[in-house]
């Protein structure tokens, strides 16, 4: 008997477990800690992170990524298909879906959100369509487009952001003559497929969202999403209250933990402190001009630049910097982009030989030069004061100058600048775009370094044209080698987005692209 | 019928100083290296966009015919439109700096409140340990950064006891004050530490002096000759005292609104400068020139009344 019932107490113990762990729960409303406010949440008019990575909860795109951000699945749009020779594309709308007023959403809205995100009069984000000639729908179920040239980042250009869905007739009958001012109406109380809809916003303050009771995604209990009533984001810039707030429950999630705060939050019980995989990179940019100021640069000796990266101690660097949570880069993309290539940390220390590579410059012993940090930026001062160190033992002597960031974007535009700390995060699953800022030199001069390689820069006109999966890989493959070993950077570390939850909230993420994804959001009473 | 021309006289005062304020700030926003697209748009920033960019803007005619346009536009009451939240600068103004306001307010009424009575206590017993020990106090806080005693009264008298909100603004009057108390305490520490140590020595001053010994003499009761003869003469010069320290509050008021998550005009005026928003920086401007001028004609008129000499 006793064994009988111990038998079934552990069976209904592990069933009712298992059970209870896949069980969501309905309501409530999740308040986010942001450490700062959205500005514009126009999807095609847009320029900032605080925009992009919050609007997948409003607006929505034809083809989602993935969880993971390498791979793509349905969206508005349940299949899809490129042509033989990749010069056009075909998608099947999602039936059924309503916009957050209740009005259905027509082939007429997606071809008119299509063709407004790529005029060039719009916005910074059109080149991502830049390769459509026409998109018609030959049907109200179908979508074609027409491209001017094989495009293999076309499907992942329909999973960004300003390719989402938005209601033609709504936005055209805002007041205003031109696409930016009808624009600016309707981000007041914007109307999308999304899982939410906004219903306030005290900016600076307070941003409010209730759940659409038009949503067309249906939970794991066959109900609609999401699984929250209402969203609301809380602006709370300093860093120790945003995390105190959350510690002391006010709100049920924080982002853009310090990393000095993680192994803290990591050891809290009442806290779930995850490590989100992204695709932030971390560098330091080297102008490597053979002049600046009128004098020779001796950054542009690439003996020099080899001799500064072995003698950089990119482990300490994440130790000291980012208190273990980072990783040293083994490319110059970060290892969650698509077609990254390389399993070993780039340039291991070794001052030994970063002597030696010296030596052998037009520098040997050494000269004075500078690098531009952000004044205030923790990170920033760490890794500047860190390698004033590890580079005072080649015999550079390094000064930090420290201004805001507008200062040094324009030195920076300008190709004035010495050295300064730089970051990137991907805004499309594939490698394209963090290749054309980093190393094609046509689009900024390769940084603004004025770094230039002819055979990179065919590479990559090549790769842009090329649909065999392999080639194209080849081509980046080839890319990251020149550039990893000659390039104007060196390779720092590549960092997670580090969210801390409370233990309650379940089902959030955050895609390595950045996207804050709440739909299916839930929290545990 | 006098204190009406003097009000007059200040008003008409105000506007070549606020003109001047206008030129500077124009010109010192736009002298600053940067403009407002690649300050956005950061390290993804393309020269095409940003030359389109600051087209729109109008940034990219002479600075003469800007201004022109600036002190048009504002002549009909049009403060612009911020550049990157794209409203109206006005509004913007209009809900963030009465919270300012309103915080700045709570901490000089702290700031009087902490600062008479201890003046007096030290004052009154002036070389003793009551006097060492407020003025030992003051000497702390006075030291102490404002982000670091903020952080320490959110965590123990928010976070910990809950006796307050954990930063935030709240909804309705009175959940504003309630919000704001902890902020004001903050941003008021600093404020009557010099108010204390000003006042304490004005008192120490008044109080040797003939016209007081006389008041004793003629035998008026010890509290009514504090009151009337000796704090009314040793308010005079920390009033004035008072009335520059306004610049020093709103100051600070950055640093605490951002601690306490406030979405104040400190914290507006910084993210605008630090962003190039060249309307909000500039309407801001002129918003916070009128407030400030407005702070020392109310204080010079308190000094009149304080001191009749003053208005002669």
């Amino acid at each position: 008997m006793k064994f009988l019932s111990i038998t079934a107490l552990s069976a209904a113990v592990l069933i009712g477990g298992q059970t209870a762990v896949s069980a969501q729960e309905r309501g409530g409303v999740m308040t986010y800690g942001r450490y700062t406010d959205s500005l514009f949440l126009d999807p095609v008019l847009n320029d900032a992170n605080v925009d992009i990575w919050v609007m997948n909860n409003i607006y929505e795109t034809l083809i989602n990524p993935t969880d993971d951000g390498l791979d793509l699945k349905p969206g508005l749009a349940t299949e899809w298909s490129l042509s033989e020779a990749g010069d056009a594309v075909t998608l099947k709308l999602r039936e059924g879906v309503k916009f957050s007023d209740g009005t259905a959403m027509t082939a007429e809205d997606v071809v008119w959100s299509l063709d407004r995100a790529r005029s060039p009069d719009n916005g910074i984000w059109n080149f991502l369509l830049a390769s459509v000639d026409t998109v018609a729908s030959p049907d109200p179920q179908t979508i074609e487009l027409k491209l001017k040239y094989p495009d293999p980042t076309i499907l992942s250009a329909l999973s960004v952001f300003n390719s989402a869905i938005m209601p033609k007739a709504a936005f055209e009958a805002m007041p205003g003559d031109t696409d930016k001012a009808k624009a600016e109406e309707f981000a007041k109380k914007p109307i999308g497929t999304g899982p939410f809809m906004l219903e306030s916003w005290d900016r600076g303050a307070i941003m409010k969202f209730a759940k659409n009771p038009n949503y067309w995604g249906m939970g794991a209990d066959g109900q609609p999403l999401p699984y929250l009533d209402g969203l609301t984001f809380e602006i709370i810039p300093d860093d120790a209250t945003r995390i105190l707030k959350l510690q002391s429950g006010d709100i049920d999630g924080a982002e853009f933990i310090p990393f000095a705060r993680v192994a803290e939050l990591k050891a809290d019980p009442n806290i779930n402190m995850e490590l989100f995989p992204g695709t932030r990179v971390s560098d330091i940019i080297i102008n490597v001009r053979p002049e600046l100021d009128g004098q020779p640069n001796p950054l542009s000796d690439e003996k020099v630049r080899l001799a500064m990266n072995y003698a950089t101690n990119k482990e300490a660097l994440v130790q000291v910097v980012t208190y273990g949570v980072g990783t040293p880069l083994t490319s110059f993309m970060s290892s969650t982009t698509p077609m990254h290539s390389g399993t070993e940390p780039l340039f291991p220390y070794d001052l030994e030989k970063a002597k030696a590579l010296l030596a052998e410059s037009a520098f040997p012993g050494g000269f004075k030069t500078s690098i531009l940090t952000i004044a205030g930026n923790q990170d920033d001062l760490g890794v500047a004061t860190a390698l004033h160190q590890m580079w005072g033992a080649l015999g550079i002597d390094l000064e930090i100058k420290q201004m805001d960031n507008a200062s040094r974007t324009e030195q920076y535009r300008n190709g004035t600048f010495t050295m300064r700390t730089g970051g990137w995060t991907n805004d499309i699953s594939d490698p394209s775009q963090i290749t054309s800022y980093f190393a094609y030199s046509p689009t900024i001069d390769a940084l603004h370094s004025g770094w230039k390689n002819a055979e990179v820069d065919q590479l990559f006109e090549a790769s842009q044209k090329e649909m065999n999966l392999e080639t194209r890989t080849g081509q980046f493959t080839r890319i990251q080698e020149i550039f990893n070993a000659t390039g104007p950077t060196i390779p720092t570390y590549e960092t997670p987005y580090p969210v801390a939850l409370r233990n309650a909230v379940k089902g959030f993420h955050q895609i390595p692209l950045g996207n804050n994804i709440f739909r299916e959001t839930w929290i545990a009473k | 019928m006098q204190l009406a021309t003097f009000i007059a006289r200040r008003m008409l005062q105000l506007i070549p100083t606020l003109l001047f304020i206008l030129i500077v700030v124009f010109a010192l926003v736009r002298l600053l290296p940067g403009d407002p697209a690649s300050a956005i748009l950061g390290d993804r920033a393309i020269d095409a966009d940003v030359e389109r960019i600051n087209r729109e803007l109008g940034l990219d005619r002479s600075l003469p015919v800007q201004f022109a346009v600036f002190v048009k536009s504002v002549a009909t009451g049009d403060l612009g439109r911020s550049i990157h939240l794209k409203i109206p600068v006005a509004e913007l103004i209009a809900k963030r700096l009465p919270i300012t306001i309103m915080l700045t307010v709570m901490a000089a009424l702290i700031a009087v409140l902490f600062a008479v009575p201890l003046a007096f206590v030290a004052a009154l017993r002036r070389g003793r340990l009551a006097d060492s020990a407020v003025r030992g106090a003051f000497q702390v806080g006075l030291s102490m950064p404002v982000f670091y005693l903020g952080l320490i009264l959110l965590t123990v008298f928010g976070a910990q006891l809950r006796w307050f909100p954990v930063g935030g603004y709240g909804d309705g009057f009175l959940d504003h004050l309630y919000h704001l108390f902890l902020p004001a305490v903050t941003l008021a520490l600093s404020l009557s530490a010099i108010l204390m140590r000003n006042l304490r020595s004005a008192i120490i001053g008044v109080i040797d002096a003939e016209y007081v010994q006389f008041a004793r003499a003629k035998g008026i009761a010890p509290r009514l000759v504090l009151l009337r003869h000796v704090l009314r003469n040793a308010l005079i010069s920390t009033v004035a005292l008072f009335g520059l320290s306004i610049g020093t509050l709103l100051s600070g008021a950055v640093i605490t609104e951002t601690v306490f998550a406030i979405p104040g005009a400190g914290r507006l005026m910084v993210d605008s400068i630090y962003g190039r928003d060249y309307p909000v920086v500039q309407g801001l401007t002129i918003a916070l020139a009128v407030l400030v001028s407005f702070t020392f004609l109310l204080t010079d008129l308190v000094q009149a009344w304080l001191d009749p000499r003053v208005s002669r």
